[in-house]
């Protein structure tokens, strides 16, 4: 059942295609793209047929994505190619990508797209022609060869590097029409042949992609192939020289010799003379040459010299030449250039160089003075060392680095007019190392004893470094107070502090403030002047008149002056003899020099500070950059100077917030800065 | 390059030629070499020949700092000099054949043959406006040099004379003094570079001969 059923599966279809073609409702048909093609440069177009439509309107779109990119665009112009086409202008041809082009075709019912298709710029769009064609003639053994050179169009931006171009040439006689064509293949230059000497050609070249189609044809190169009818060129004389000051040789250069064998003929004249005389020797100093010898130079003379090349079609006469014999001396190199080191006693060796003049050369006459220059490198060396050595033939070097190897060469010149000939061969020098024995047994008794030394240093520092390390650096001894526990300071627990000392409570009760107010009661007669000053507070003061040494120790000795004014800073520098032995009796070197004797009367605790400066505590107040400037100018021992800034921080401030600070506060900021200083310190 | 050619480093011309005279005329007039000693006497006329060659070339040296060959100098043809119908060997062989006094003469009869040219020269330039300041003193100063090189040539002829190296001949410095009268003349009728030229020229001449006797008179010492 199920196979009858699926065979009659087709025929269901066909019939319901034919009742739909029948009542004439129907879809598009497949459009094809038959064509893509570039009409013109850098443009291209595409075509296609549409597919059956039934007789119904049907809109027809096209479209292309680019490469693998996934965006689809729509056909930029449909109108210029004609019907049934898209015109891609130069934008599209310019980015060498392959465009997958697609044609939809639409009506009332549906829409059919064509297959794909794909379609590669670069092969679809003609190329540029090559460029730079050269021509050029090349004669070796007779033989004339004509090259022709070009460069392949510049390629356009974004364009890929995997297509090769091929190329054709072409060429022909100026006065013929047909071109002969040669492919070249993918080189940019190739090699004409057969060419007809005296014959004007005309070259051009054109380059095709491996895929596309040829460009057009470079534009023409022509040239004259010489014939062998013509006479010679003019020869050119290169340069004289003279390697002696006695004979001197010219050397001259043939120009083209006209497809004919030329010969050459050097004439010359001396100064003065008519006559013209005809090169005495051609053979000794080679082709192209001219040896004058003894007999024929002359010297304060100046000779007019020509080249004349003749063939059988005519003859070509150079340019003269001038040359006076006297300025164009330029000798061989030195030769026989030896070496010999010299040891004397007593005295680093050094290097004797010694050469001799060139063999050719007549020094010994005086006829030619040479001067000689030396060059000098190390072997690994860029840059020569040019070292000018005069007319002597020998030189001694000093300064050489034992050990290294150098490269040395001599050249010479006459001493007036000439030019340096060339460098002698390359002589190597190998300066032997100053090794003595002596020496190294110095330095090797030398580095045991260091080693020696280190070992001893280590060891005892290891067995008794810590000694050691206090013996050298001492600890630097912490505050001492009578009655204070450091560790109290630490920890920041004012009430046990102060009452470790004394003061019961914080904040500081009357008591306490009664207490310190008595303790700082001024004994001098001064102090009377500064009483009257501060009325407010010291009026009790003036009563009580106590001796400064009944027990209460250096921490208020009569120096302890109270300030007269926040400008004019005295600072009595007269502690009693006494005090100060007390106070640097009880410290050792500590800057802080905080002491309290805790006496039976009071136990207040002015601070006094060490040195021979004295802090004032004035009554009533205490100016705080008083304080500041005392602990930063009086601790020079600790270098905590942050410490001093923190402290002086507390209390410099706002001068009338500080005028208001009773004593007590001020000494509980500097148990507290104390407590800082000490964890700091640690 | 280091160079250090003592001849052109700044010695001034005019302390060099005092010099020079001082030397000279101490030479001459020494006593000190024992009559007899033949060995002495000849290492001092060596002495005297090394500086007059020297003085020579620092003549030289002046001329190539300040008044440089011109590149197309050579090209012109037909330049005479007034020097050039004098009879001076071409060629070391010529210069050494001849005798010793003709070639001293030679020498001699060059340097008067400029004397008057050069003073001629310096008048000429100094109404020139195309050489500069520095050309008309060097000028002035290589024509003294050139005066001190012919007083010192004559005292080293003078002793060579007296030691028997070169015979008194005839020809002193008489007649050298009249041949070069006669020819001086010709010389202002030239032009500028063309006067140098010439004045290279025989300054060159006068080195190569002066150093040609001295080697064959004194063979020994640096030669």
């Amino acid at each position: 059942m199920t196979q009858k059923f699926i065979s009659s599966v087709p025929i269901i279809l066909l019939l319901s295609l034919t009742t739909v073609c029948l009542f004439g409702q129907q879809f598009p048909g497949k459009p094809k793209i038959t064509r893509c093609r570039s009409l013109e440069k850098d443009t291209f177009s595409c075509w296609w047929k549409p597919g059956p439509d039934g007789g119904l309107p049907t809109n027809y779109t096209l479209f292309y994505s680019k490469d693998s990119e996934e965006t689809v665009y729509e056909c930029p112009d449909y109108r210029t190619s004609g019907p049934n086409s898209c015109y891609f202008d130069k934008t599209y041809t310019n980015h060498r990508t392959t465009y997958n082009i697609t044609v939809m075709a639409t009506n009332e019912f549906g829409s059919n797209s064509s297959d794909p298709q794909y379609v590669d710029v670069t092969c679809i769009v003609q190329p540029d022609s090559p460029v730079d064609l050269s021509l050029e003639m090349t004669t070796s053994a007779g033989v004339t060869d004509l090259w022709a050179k070009w460069s392949p169009p510049p390629l356009a931006e974004n364009s890929s590097n995997w297509h090769v171009y091929h190329y054709e040439l072409r060429f022909k006689p100026e006065e013929e029409e047909k071109w002969e064509t040669v492919s070249v293949g993918v080189q940019t230059q190739y090699k004409v042949m057969n060419l007809n000497a005296g014959l004007k050609y005309g070259v051009q070249v054109r380059c095709m992609l491996d895929c596309g189609e040829w460009s057009g044809w470079s534009p023409e190169r022509q040239i004259q192939i010489p014939s062998g009818q013509s006479p010679p060129e003019k020869p050119t004389i290169i340069k004289c020289r003279s390697p002696e000051k006695e004979t001197f040789t010219c050397w001259w250069k043939p120009g083209s010799d006209g497809g004919h064998p030329t010969n050459y003929t050097l004439l010359y004249s001396k100064e003065g003379e008519e006559q013209i005389y005809e090169c005495p020797d051609y053979r000794t100093a080679g082709p192209n040459s001219c040896y004058f010898d003894k007999k024929h130079t002359s010297f304060w003379t100046i000779y007019n010299i020509t080249v004349k090349a003749t063939n059988k079609m005519g003859s070509n006469t150079s340019d003269p030449h001038y040359v006076d014999v006297t300025y164009i001396v330029q000798p061989d190199a030195p030769v026989n250039v030896t070496l010999e080191l010299k040891k004397p006693i007593n005295r680093k060796p050094y290097l004797v160089l010694t050469w001799f003049p060139p063999p050719l050369a007549d020094v010994r006459s005086g006829w030619l003075t040479l001067e000689y220059e030396l060059r000098l490198k190390p072997e690994e060396g860029e840059e020569w060392e040019t070292i000018f050595v005069g007319q002597q033939t020998q030189y001694k070097m000093f300064s050489l680095n034992p050990g290294k190897k150098y490269i040395v060469q001599i050249h010479c010149k006459p001493d007036h007019h000439g030019s340096w000939s060339e460098w002698s061969s390359e002589k190597y020098i190998q300066i032997p190392s100053d090794y003595r024995v002596k020496d190294m047994i110095v330095w090797i008794i030398v580095g045991v004893l260091s080693s020696l030394i280190c070992l001893i240093m280590s060891w005892t520092m290891v067995l008794k470094g810590y000694r050691m390390i206090a013996f050298i650096l001492p600890p630097v001894p912490g505050p001492k107070i009578k009655g204070i526990d450091t560790h109290l300071l630490e920890t920041g627990k004012s009430e046990e502090l102060l009452s470790a000392l004394g003061c019961h409570g914080f904040p500081p009760t009357s008591d306490c403030e009664e207490l310190l107010i008595e303790y700082l009661e001024v004994e001098d007669s001064e102090d009377q002047q500064l009483q009257q000053s501060h009325p407010s507070k010291n009026t009790r003061l003036a009563s009580k008149e106590t001796d400064s040494d009944s027990g209460r120790g250096s921490c208020d000795s009569p120096s302890l002056l109270p300030e007269k004014g926040r400008e004019s800073r005295t600072l009595p520098s007269k502690l009693p003899s006494q005090d100060v032995r007390e106070v640097h009796e009880n410290n050792a070197g500590s800057g802080w020099e905080t002491q309290c004797v805790a006496s039976s009367e009071d136990r207040a605790l002015p601070f006094n500070i060490a040195g021979t400066k004295s802090s004032t505590w004035p009554a009533a107040n205490i100016h705080p950059s008083t304080f500041a400037y005392h602990s930063t100018v009086d601790a020079p021992k600790i270098t905590l100077s942050t410490t001093n800034v923190n402290v002086a921080a507390v209390l410099v401030g706002n001068e009338e917030k500080h005028q208001n600070y009773s004593n007590s506060e001020m000494f509980y900021y500097l148990f507290k800065s104390m407590g800082i200083f000490l964890t700091q310190q640690r | 390059r280091a160079r250090g050619r003592p001849q052109e480093r700044g010695s001034p011309a005019g302390a060099a030629a005092l010099w020079l005279l001082w030397l000279v005329s101490r030479a001459a007039a020494r006593a000190a070499c024992p009559p007899g000693d033949t060995g002495c006497r000849l290492l001092s006329v060596s002495d005297l020949f090394d500086r007059v060659i020297r003085h020579s070339g620092r003549i030289h040296a002046e001329l190539e700092k300040h008044f440089p060959p011109r590149g197309n100098e050579l090209g012109r043809p037909a330049r005479k000099c007034h020097t050039s119908r004098m009879a001076t060997p071409k060629g070391k062989e010529l210069a050494q054949n001849l005798p010793r006094e003709e070639l001293t003469h030679l020498i001699l009869k060059l340097l008067q043959a400029w004397k008057e040219p050069l003073s001629h020269f310096n008048q000429h330039i100094e109404h020139h406006q195309e050489l500069s300041d520095d050309s008309l003193s060097k000028a002035k100063q290589i024509s003294n040099m050139v005066h001190e090189l012919k007083t010192g040539v004559e005292k080293v002829t003078e002793k060579m004379q007296s030691m028997g190296i070169i015979s008194n001949s005839l020809n002193g410095m008489a007649s050298s003094e009249a041949a070069g009268l006669s020819i001086s003349n010709e010389a202002n009728l030239m032009s500028d570079s063309d006067f140098i030229h010439c004045f290279r020229r025989d300054s060159n001449k006068v080195q190569s001969y002066l150093k040609i006797l001295k080697c064959r008179i004194m063979p020994e010492n640096s030669c």
